[in-house]
């Protein structure tokens, strides 16, 4: 029986057709829903007044349910790693929307590139909508690869550390069997056996935040992934025979049942006893409990935190070339969004200072103003950072609406907003498990050093969490009363200063604490400086505060000392 | 017939939760919404992470959406309006509300993930929390009508709802019933701020489009089943019977999702605190006093 030839590619085109409508259909739902992962995160799009919910689109709390990358800003290094394994772990389709920087070389290049305002980016927005309803079936996309996404596998001996090659094969010392690791991961070199039990050559990457690496081509290559044993001998243990465990624990491939008590048998026992399989799990950079830009390491049993670490990915260096003193005030204030106002404060006072200028009444008091409002402004950033973490939706909604009217408010503005802020703190007082949930968390230790501002003046008490809400609470009141007296704010610029050389030290009491700058000039440009913050402080403690603590717990204590990651001076 | 009856009140009530979900959190009544992110999720690219175990990752989905379906597959919107009214009704949908932690730990423990498996591991913590507290009130509602017949249940209450009749077993029932939805402030499985989705991190696609469904289906259930137990079933003036279930269902469903609006997430050890040290030994007094009840009022 042949078919006719003809009905055959009628009945085809039909078919076509009918795909065709359901494609059309599909890609304008595609269109209507929008959602977006911010990098480096929603605290830093309200920062810098973006109101991302307005343009419809979604935040998402991972990748694996975006559609869109929403970078904003520059990225640093470290950061652009990051974001590139991210925009892997994305399905299709998914586009990149760029708001004021340019694409990391590791990404594909942006599907829309706008300023950094609102308007860019509603019309950026719109114009994704309109490509995606036109043609998110229309072009096969091509396989993303970046290589960041692989690691290097080498060979090392278990039991001379020295002997590292890049094939398999056997010890010349002593004939052992190589085993394989990444490369790059030998930070506790000898006091690791075998880690990675059967590993191919290459290998994507993990570990760098979220989740594990990119999953697109499916690679059957036995891997730890985020599951990896704690391998650092701080804790007193070592030379563990590792290899297995992770077969047992995660790699569950085609094993069969392995009881708990052998997995566990040589492990370490943690404060509560129990033996449990040891994990180390990024947390963040982009992590919708944890301000963007700050990486957390915890090593979990169960979902206990044994230790953790925080480095910041977005700190800035202080190296940098000599520049003129306009372009330092312009570059440290873009350096630090979280608080730009404080620190162009602090550049021009410095600057100031080391021109010998006289402080002028007027000009100071309208700076106080705009510190304090910053001030304000920042705590209610703070506040709708913990909404996302606690998953206190109305909060978030409530304080991130607050935070975009009161940045550039006048001081009339200001003090009318006054019972919206006093309501918003009646309110959380009278949260039902707000209490529960932040008393007795993130208790400073004693003796604690470094402290600087809210977290300082909170310690005094019970020094946890819900003091600290509540001193940024009342400082929210306190800055109101200062607008009162200063006047209209006026964002500090600075004055003509000439040619002048000298040196200046300035500080400015950030919303964050204690900020102090002290700096060169030659002939009115910056020859060198030095800068100390207090989150570069308080990034110290976090090691501290999340021992021992269980999971969620730790990242409340985390979020409250309000770490700013641009503020950690590398 | 009632098999479709009942299915079409089922989607029917998830798509009204889902427009509600919708206005909560965009703050726009769009009666669409929930259709087109459906279809969206069909669009987009459904990734298996690497090395899942793969029977466990894809079945979590379908096994949840199972697990709710046959829960309100007992539950009468009306008279007659039941798909199997069991004489173990109100014992069958303990055994399929059981089944929901299975599906979690499926769904944490097949993409291999850390997130995922966290979320997992968390929610079998709160396995004697939660499900103590939905037993409990059940075991008191079962007494007053004598009988393990849901229609019975909700036919001895025509003169007196529950909810005056033994206001504790509502009020336990109501928060154990959010915590085995995971619905926010209960939602450590999933938690956005804490494991960033959690055992719902790793699905993309039409299995996390199916994932979402079955959340959704599992709170109308459980809505369903505090209005059987608690809210007089399909008693009421005026409107018909099925108008009164339907009309109750979503009342409780959607206060289940505004509570959370505005509350922030229990911590794991005060929800297993209160839970052990307070709420059973209240479900067992309730048990007691209902029990009294019974036995003195004729």
């Amino acid at each position: 029986m042949t078919s006719d030839p003809v009905m055959t590619s009628t009945g085809a085109r039909q078919r076509q057709k009918r795909f065709a409508i359901l494609q059309k259909w599909i890609s304008r739902a595609l269109a209507h829903n929008l959602s977006c992962l911010i990098v480096p995160g929603p605290d830093v799009a309200l920062a810098h007044g973006l109101d991302v919910m307005a343009t419809g689109m979604r935040i998402t709390a991972t990748p694996r349910d975006a559609g869109v990358l929403l970078i904003i800003g520059e990225l640093s290094e470290k950061m652009s790693e990051a974001v590139t394994v991210l925009y892997a772990q994305m399905p299709r389709p998914r586009a990149i929307l760029l708001l004021g920087g340019q694409t990391p070389s590791s990404l594909p290049s942006a599907d829309v590139s706008a300023g950094l305002s609102q308007e860019a980016l509603t019309d950026a927005t719109e114009w994704l909508r309109r490509a995606l309803a036109e043609g998110a079936f229309a072009t096969s996309p091509e396989d993303f690869d970046a290589s960041v996404l692989h690691a290097r596998i080498e060979y090392v001996c278990p039991m001379h550390p020295e002997v590292v090659q890049d094939e398999p094969g056997s010890c010349p010392k002593c004939g052992m069997d190589l085993v394989a690791r990444e490369a790059g991961k030998d930070e506790c070199a000898g006091e690791t056996t075998a880690e990675h039990g059967h590993h191919h050559d290459h290998e994507h990457h993990h570990g760098h935040e979220h989740h594990h690496g990119d999953e697109h081509h499916a690679h059957d290559h036995h891997h730890s992934h985020d599951h990896e044993h704690h391998r650092c001998g701080a804790h007193g243990h070592s030379e563990h025979d590792h290899s297995g465990h992770d077969h047992a624990g995660h790699d569950h491939g085609a094993m069969g049942f392995m009881s708990m008590v052998e997995v566990t048998r040589d492990l370490p026992r943690s404060a509560d006893g129990l033996a449990m399989d040891w994990i180390e799990v990024p947390f963040g950079p982009v992590f919708p409990g944890l301000p963007g830009g700050l990486k957390l390491t915890l090593t979990l049993d169960g979902d206990g935190v044994t230790e953790g670490q925080a480095t910041s990915l977005v700190g800035m260096a202080t190296e940098g070339d000599e520049v003129d003193a306009g372009t330092f005030v312009e570059h440290l204030a873009s350096a630090m969004p979280l608080a730009p106002v404080s620190y162009r404060l602090l550049a021009c006072l410095a600057i100031e200072r080391a021109t010998g200028l006289e402080d002028d009444p007027a000009t100071a008091r309208a700076r106080a103003s705009a510190l304090e409002r910053e001030r304000i402004a920042s705590h209610l950033g703070w506040l709708a950072q913990l909404g996302r973490q606690l998953g206190f939706a109305w909060l978030t909604h409530r304080a991130s609406a607050l935070h975009l009217d009161i940045r550039h408010a006048s001081q009339p503005q200001l003090i009318e907003l006054g019972p919206a802020l006093q309501a918003l703190a009646t309110r959380l007082g009278r949260t039902p498990l707000l209490k529960a949930r932040l008393k007795g968390t993130g208790v400073l230790p004693a003796g604690s050093s470094g402290l600087r501002g809210p977290v300082a003046l909170a310690a005094d008490e019970a020094g946890d969490a819900w003091t600290r809400l509540w001193q940024r609470l009342a400082e929210i009141t306190a800055s109101l009363d200062v607008i009162k007296t200063t006047g209209e704010p006026e964002l500090p610029v600075l004055r003509n200063i000439g040619h002048v050389s000298g040196v200046g030290e300035a500080t400015v009491e950030t919303p964050r604490g204690l900020a102090q700058l002290s700096l060169k000039l030659e002939h009115g440009r910056i020859k060198s400086y030095t800068l100390d913050t207090a989150c570069s402080h308080h990034i110290g403690l976090v090691a501290k505060l999340v021992e021992g603590r269980e999971l969620g717990d730790a990242l409340v204590a985390v979020g409250s000392l309000d770490l700013s990651p641009w503020e950690v001076i590398s | 017939m009632n098999f479709a009856v009942v299915l079409l009140a089922l989607l029917g009530s998830v798509w009204v939760l889902a427009v509600v979900e919708g206005w909560t959190t965009t703050g726009h009544l769009r009666p669409a919404a929930p259709l087109l992110s459906g279809l969206a999720h069909l669009g987009r690219e459904s990734i298996v992470p690497r090395t899942p175990d793969r029977v466990f990752f894809e079945a979590a989905p379908v096994l949840l959406l199972i697990v709710a379906v046959l829960g309100a597959a007992v539950l009468p919107l009306a008279p007659t309006l039941v798909i199997a009214d069991l004489a173990t009704g109100a014992l069958f949908i303990n055994a399929a509300l059981a089944y929901v932690l299975v599906a979690l730990i499926m769904g944490g423990w097949g993409p291999n993930g850390a997130y995922a498996m966290i979320g997992g591991w968390r929610f079998l913590g709160q396995l004697i929390a939660y499900s103590m507290l939905i037993v409990m009130p059940i075991t008191a509602a079962a007494m007053r009508a004598e009988s393990l017949l849901n229609s019975a249940i909700v036919t001895s209450q025509a003169g007196l709802w529950n909810i005056v009749y033994q206001p504790l077993g509502f009020v336990l029932f109501f928060i154990a019933a959010t915590a085995l939805a995971f619905r926010s402030p209960f939602d450590l499985p999933t938690a956005a701020g804490e494991l960033a989705g959690g055992v719902e991190a790793e699905y993309t696609g039409a299995r996390l489009a199916v994932l979402r469904l079955a959340r959704l289906v599992l709170v109308i259930t459980l809505a369903s089943a505090t209005t059987v137990f608690y809210l007089g079933g399909w008693h009421g003036p005026l409107l018909p019977p099925w108008a009164w279930s339907l009309v109750k269902t979503l009342t409780v469903s959607s206060s289940m999702l505004l509570a959370g609006h505005h509350l922030p997430r229990i911590r794991e050890a005060d929800l297993l605190g209160w839970c052990w040290k307070l709420g059973i030994p209240l479900a067992l007094l309730n048990i007691f006093v209902v029990g009294l009840l019974v036995l003195v009022v004729p």
